[in-house]
């Protein structure tokens, strides 16, 4: 299990707790991580809006560095998934797009091929790991409430991010998450409008109060199910639960307290890592009211 | 280069709103709308939407295209219509400024020096080079540099 | 396949016909109004027909199928001593029957009159381009004309029909066309696969537009099949086999054994007894019902039925005997076993009718997680006084009775993602039973969430106008999203009101999804069969939309109900009338009519190698192993050809489909620059009607198609494609139904085989195989045929002379025929 690891923009600057907490859960569970010297994926909520073959072009150049080193990508952020996978298949397929693609990068003595996949932590933990490998390796219990959130470049379109597990009579409802919490021993919850996006691209492209909003909406469905923390497995879907609900509770004069958790720092607390390793520190709603039970 | 809707394809739309009524922006925008902009686009050209501001206020979440019974790349559509804005010259704040910083430092967040103390204390090394020159080299030739002005 | 001594057919002295008399053909050209003039010079062709040989008489006219049109050719018949005609116009599908009584009414064998398609397979598809449209017909003629003058006279043998009818399906369509047969005189053979008739109508409770009682109507017309002399009800039935043809077909019945017998007085002493429990597929799951139970009240036949699946008895040993104890008449039987019953029947009317769709993919309507989200169906029972719920309108999660209910229409309909089709009955019904609801709990809100409302029948708007004037809500806007009230179990819906362009979230206590209409899953069973078309959607496939609603392509066998496409009572009742009265008009007659388009065996040529019993499909050709003979039972033959490609020695001849007929066809073709043109064989069942279907349709294609049509793909013998190669035709296009589709069972495989065999040896001779393109398209599949052309023209446009050369070369040195 070795992947070339894509950190993104956001967690390496903002929250590299996430980092080391992914750093120690692939320690204690055999997985290999090389680093590489990426760019910005990018975001498909930024320059793919603005210019879809700018956005292309430099996605492929991210995917032809993996392929020089023959090794597929380990993603950690929902947006570089979603960019990635697409940039991916769209260049497999479309030759003359490819061809474009191929010829900028030429001058940088790179070249897309189209021989490696781009998996999510989430895949990766489920397919390659094992939910087995999880429950062996849990060592501590814990008994908190988690409502887990997908967020939406996770796995949307599916004939874009599960071709493989697409049927047009049946949307795709993800459950790797819970599958890896429940391995893990973590009780997860069911809420109302689990699938619902965040809300963060709108907050990053335009207005960050609108994009409360829809993230109000998400709080306000999970503490009905009395979720006491929520677990994400993108750094953007992070802070609009972390910060946003700070922020919502200051406007609108709420209470919601139910810690951020990605999904790295949750295994690790299983796995019992080194504590300064899952840099709690970032997480604005705080975290140690949970762990007490 | 790459179109990414069939126009032909918009004509099958028939108004169910299950693509409105699963949006989370238009939950939290007013006027924000997917079927509107998808019917004003069909009946009065895209001059219509392409101007509106609004417009930029889309998540990309395709739950829209997930519920579509027309199965319509509904999103693919407002991002083509984000292009065409973007080409007219109408790009958020925003978005410019997170774009220019990919155009100029490969990333999309400002490097502080905040970053490389939280790193030092986690015991990660420091932050990963980008190869700027590399970046904005392949950015000048598509083009994008030359829209953000 | 080897060398043939040469190829079957007779043919007479140059420009005189077999039997020697000088051919005398007149060619009407047809403008069909501006329909074929309009796109082609009909005054152009029918001049350049009258250039033919033989050809005598050459006249265009407006409307030729027409009384006036027919009387001309009549007239002509007579005074200008014709013996052949030949009409240019639309497909032979539709009018061909039309001339040939017309030629049988002025004294010419119909069998002496062929036609040449120019509309549907050349002015409606190519509509901008007068010159090569034109050039086209003209082909067609010369075609239609060189083929006309082999034709030889005809004489249709008859066949007795069975006057006995097999109904499959019970539903109100079997029970409707059951009884007007049964009165007719004839006798039926319902067959129902479940333990009692009824189908779905016997589910729902009220009808529209007039909120009659459904069952209460039903029950009467149930009864009287139960006791009708001439209907023998098989229930617990269903089709094993079919055999045979129009007006002779031998059906074998397998019927699952109920374990009571006839003397069961329904008194129901021993369901009370029983103690297995299981869940009432009558009341979709709603309720329970025991191991021995009746389906529901008004059964026919009444008659108990025992579900050995969940019974305590299995293989032979009774463990459990408190129904046996129970039963004061002793009528259960464990020893019962399954039977086959062996029928002769003369006409099959298929009434298999439909299911309803499962809404639980659309994971975002909470069906399956939701306690308060039902669907229609599960409705009609709840609200039926012979429901689960004795008629109360309770909701299933706490039993109250609803203070808002939701319905959303459209569901599982109208989707790429479900059904693409709209379903028909369910805006109506859902109207229905808004009303219903209103009726009974006036205080109760509804809600109706819909795209569009269909009220189009009888009746229907004034339905829709009284439920608007009572208070009913018609909300245009599907939810996105339905979520659920942890605590109360009631519903919020999230959507759009399109017409005010506003988000909406509405709570209601009950969501009931107006789900769409699918086929019956195991009419798959009966389509096999029966070997129906079906369109893609599942339904069975009507012979023509428009004319012949109720017969399917195959003689003999009828549709009605739900079987052919989503439909309310009123019109499943009308088309089992109408099926009835088809297949009566058929068993009336006593008798039918062969075509004349069998096969006969030469017994001098014949040296009864078998090889041609081998591939027939109906086994209709007998070989004697002593005499070295192979025969034909005209009656069992088809007429499909296939069995002629398989005889080496040129013994069997298809008559009206001679070897000849179809090789002076594509000499005709070929006669001037062939090298620009495309030769497609199409079947008459599909894939000629494939390509009427995009005349239809007016899709555009390549005008350098023409096409020979046979009865199967199966007749095209290897040595036709040769010799087009051999005359320089630049490709060559063989079409048939769809594999598991062949009207002529599987003739097609044959088809299959032989291209197959013709590629390799194309590829052996260094030609390019390309110019040889096998297609499966079913008459719905117009655009199939259309791309099929539109490929074929990008492979002629790509040829090199040298490669026509070749195959020139490759085909005449091997001295084929002709």
């Amino acid at each position: 299990m070795r992947y070339a690891l894509f950190l993104g923009c956001l967690i390496p600057v903002k929250y590299p707790g996430f980092e080391s907490s992914t750093r120690a859960v692939a320690e204690a569970l055999g997985i290999e991580l090389v680093d590489m010297p990426f760019s910005c994926c990018p975001a498909p909520t930024l320059i793919k809006l603005v210019h879809y073959p700018s956005w292309l072009a430099l996605a492929a150049r991210n995917l032809a560095l993996a392929e020089q080193e023959g090794l597929d990508i380990l993603t950690l952020c929902n947006g570089c998934t979603n960019t990635l996978k697409e940039a991916n298949l769209v260049l497999k397929n479309e030759a003359a797009l490819r061809k474009n693609v191929n010829d900028l990068l030429r001058p940088y003595a790179k070249e897309f091929k189209g021989e490696i996949r781009v998996r999510h932590l989430l895949d990766v933990l489920c397919e390659d790991v094992g939910l087995e490998a999880l429950r062996k390796q849990a060592r501590k219990k814990y008994g908190f409430r988690i409502a887990c959130h997908y967020g939406c470049h996770f796995y949307r379109p599916p004939r874009i991010m599960y071709p493989d597990r697409l049927s047009p009579s049946k949307s795709l409802v993800p459950t790797q998450m819970e599958e890896i919490l429940s391995a893990a021993g973590l009780t997860t919850v069911q809420y109302s409008r689990r699938l619902l996006c965040c809300g963060s691209a709108l907050g990053t492209k335009v207005d960050l109060e609108a994009a409360n909003e829809i993230t109000r909406e998400k709080l306000f469905h999970m503490a009905e199910r009395r979720a006491e923390a929520i677990a994400v497995a993108c750094p953007s879907c992070f802070e609009q639960f972390d910060r946003g609900q700070m922020m919502i509770n200051r406007k609108h004069d709420l209470d919601y307290a139910m810690p951020v958790l990605f999904i790295s720092q949750l295994l690790g607390l299983v796995l019992d890592v080194d504590w300064k390793r899952l840099g709690f520190d970032q997480n604005r709603v705080k975290v140690e009211t949970l762990l007490g039970g | 280069m790459k179109s990414h809707f069939d126009e032909q394809l918009l004509y099958e739309c028939y108004e169910c709103a299950r693509c409105t009524g699963s949006c989370p922006a238009a939950l939290a925008v007013e006027g924000f709308n997917p079927r509107n902009y998808l019917l004003t686009c069909l009946r009065m050209g895209l001059d219509a939407v392409v101007s509106d501001e609004k417009l930029w206020c889309c998540t990309t979440c395709h739950v829209c295209e997930d519920r579509c019974p027309q199965m319509l790349d509904v999103t693919d559509l407002l991002m083509s219509l984000m292009n065409e804005a973007a080409r007219r010259g109408f790009i958020p704040d925003k978005v410019r400024a997170g774009s220019q910083m990919v155009l100029h430092t490969g990333r999309v967040v400002l490097v502080s020096k905040r970053a490389s103390e939280m790193r030092e204390k986690l015991g990660l090394g420091p932050l990963p080079e980008i190869p700027v020159e590399e970046v904005e080299g392949i950015l000048e030739k598509t083009g994008l540099a030359g829209l953000l002005g | 396949m080897g060398k043939r001594p040469k190829p079957a057919g007779i043919s007479g002295p140059p420009g005189r016909s077999a039997s020697g008399e000088s051919l005398r053909i007149g060619v009407y050209v047809c403008h069909c109004g501006l329909n074929i003039d309009g796109s082609l010079d009909c005054q152009e062709v029918a001049r350049f027909a009258s250039t033919l040989d033989g050809v005598v008489l050459a006249k265009d006219s407006m409307y030729t199928c027409s009384n006036s049109g027919q009387e001309m050719i009549k007239a002509d018949i007579r005074e200008q001593g014709l013996n052949r005609v030949v009409v240019a116009s639309c497909t032979p599908r539709l009018h061909e029957p039309t001339f040939r009584a017309a030629c049988a009414e002025a004294g010419l064998n119909p069998y002496l009159f062929e036609m040449a398609n120019i509309r549907e397979h050349c002015s409606w598809v190519h509509l901008h381009d007068r010159k090569a449209a034109t050039e086209k017909a003209k082909d067609l003629v010369k075609m239609a004309v060189a083929r006309a003058r082999l034709l030889e006279p005809q004489v249709e043998t008859q066949v007795p029909i069975t006057p006995k009818a097999l109904v499959v399906g019970g539903g109100v369509a079997g029970i409707q066309a059951s009884l007007d047969l049964a009165e007719s005189g004839y006798q039926v053979y319902l067959v129902e696969k479940e333990a009692s008739i009824g189908g779905r109508m016997a589910q729902i409770d009220k009808t529209f537009p007039t909120m009659d009682c459904s069952i209460c109507i039903l029950a009467p017309k149930m009864s009287e099949v139960g006791r009708h002399p001439k209907i023998e009800l098989m229930t617990l039935s269903e089709v094993e086999s079919v055999d045979g043809y129009i007006g002779n077909f031998r059906v074998r019945v397998r019927r699952r054994p109920r374990y009571v017998s006839r003397e069961c007085t329904y008194c129901g002493d021993c369901a009370k007894e029983c103690p297995q429990h299981a869940p009432n597929e009558f009341d979709c799951g709603l309720s329970t019902r025991k191991a021995i139970y009746s389906p529901f009240a008004q059964a026919v036949p009444a008659t108990y039925l025992i579900d050995m699946n969940l019974c305590l008895n299995k293989h032979g040993i009774v463990a459990c005997d408190r129904c046996l104890q129970a039963c004061q008449h002793k009528c259960i039987d464990f020893s019962q076993k399954e039977e086959f019953l062996d029928l002769e029947v003369g006409t099959i009317i298929v009434c298999t009718g439909s299911d309803v769709y499962d809404p639980s993919s659309l994971t975002e309507l909470g069906y399956g997680r939701f306690p308060n989200v039902i669907t229609s169906l599960e409705f009609e029972r709840l609200i039926n006084a012979g429901g689960p719920t004795a008629g109360n309108l309770i909701r299933p999660s706490d039993k109250k009775v609803p203070r808002t209910v939701a319905f959303l229409q459209c569901i599982g309909s109208r989707s790429k993602r479900s059904n693409p089709y709209c379903s028909n009955i369910c805006c109506m019904n859902t109207i229905k039973d808004a009303l219903l609801i209103r009726e009974h709990w006036p205080e109760t809100k509804i809600y109706v969430f819909y795209i569009d409302i269909r009220a189009f029948g009888k009746g229907f708007e004034d339905l829709l106008q009284r439920a608007r004037r009572e208070g009913i809500v018609f909300i245009r806007g599907i939810p996105g999203e339905i979520i659920q009230d942890e605590r109360t179990g009631n519903l919020k819906l999230i959507g759009e009101n399109t017409l005010l362009s506003k988000l909406y979230q509405y709570e209601v206590d009950l969501a009931i999804l107006s789900v769409g209409i699918e086929p019956r899953k195991d009419s798959a069973v009966v389509k096999r069969l029966l070997s129906l078309p079906s369109m893609a959607d599942g339904f069975f496939m009507e012979a023509h939309p428009k004319l012949r609603p109720v017969d399917t392509p195959t003689g003999g066998i009828f549709l009605a109900g739900c079987a052919e496409g989503p439909k309310d009572i009123k019109d499943s009742v009308t088309q089992a009338s109408a099926a009835a009265s088809r297949a009566n008009i058929l068993m009336s007659k006593g008798k039918v009519t062969v075509e004349a388009i069998t096969a006969r065996i030469d017994p001098d040529l014949c040296t009864g190698c078998a090889a041609c019993s081998r591939v027939c499909p109906y086994g209709a050709i007998l070989v004697d192993p002593e005499r070295k003979r192979a025969q034909v039972v005209e009656a069992a033959c088809a007429g499909c050809g296939t069995c002629a490609p398989e005889c080496r020695f040129g013994a069997i001849r298809m008559r009206h489909f001679s070897d000849l007929q179809i090789l002076a066809q594509i000499d005709a073709l070929a006669e001037t620059a062939a090298r620009r043109k495309i030769l497609a064989f199409c079947c008459n069942w599909c894939s000629y009607a494939g390509a009427d279907f995009s005349g239809v349709s007016r899709m555009q294609y390549p005008t350098e198609v023409r096409i020979v049509r046979t009865m199967c793909s199966g007749r095209v013998d290897p040595l036709f494609v040769e010799h087009a190669f051999s005359k320089g035709i630049a490709a060559v296009l063989v079409s048939g139904c769809h594999p598991g589709d062949c009207h002529y069972i599987n003739a097609n495989l044959q088809t299959e085989k032989r291209v197959q065999r013709l590629w390799k040896k194309m590829t052996r001779l260094g030609l390019d195989k390309d110019r040889l393109r096998l297609a499966w398209i079913s008459a719905a599949e117009g655009l199939k045929f259309a791309r099929e052309i539109q490929a074929l023209q990008a492979v002629v446009a790509a040829l090199s002379d040298e490669e026509i050369e070749k195959g020139i070369r490759a085909f005449s040195e091997k001295g084929q025929a002709a």
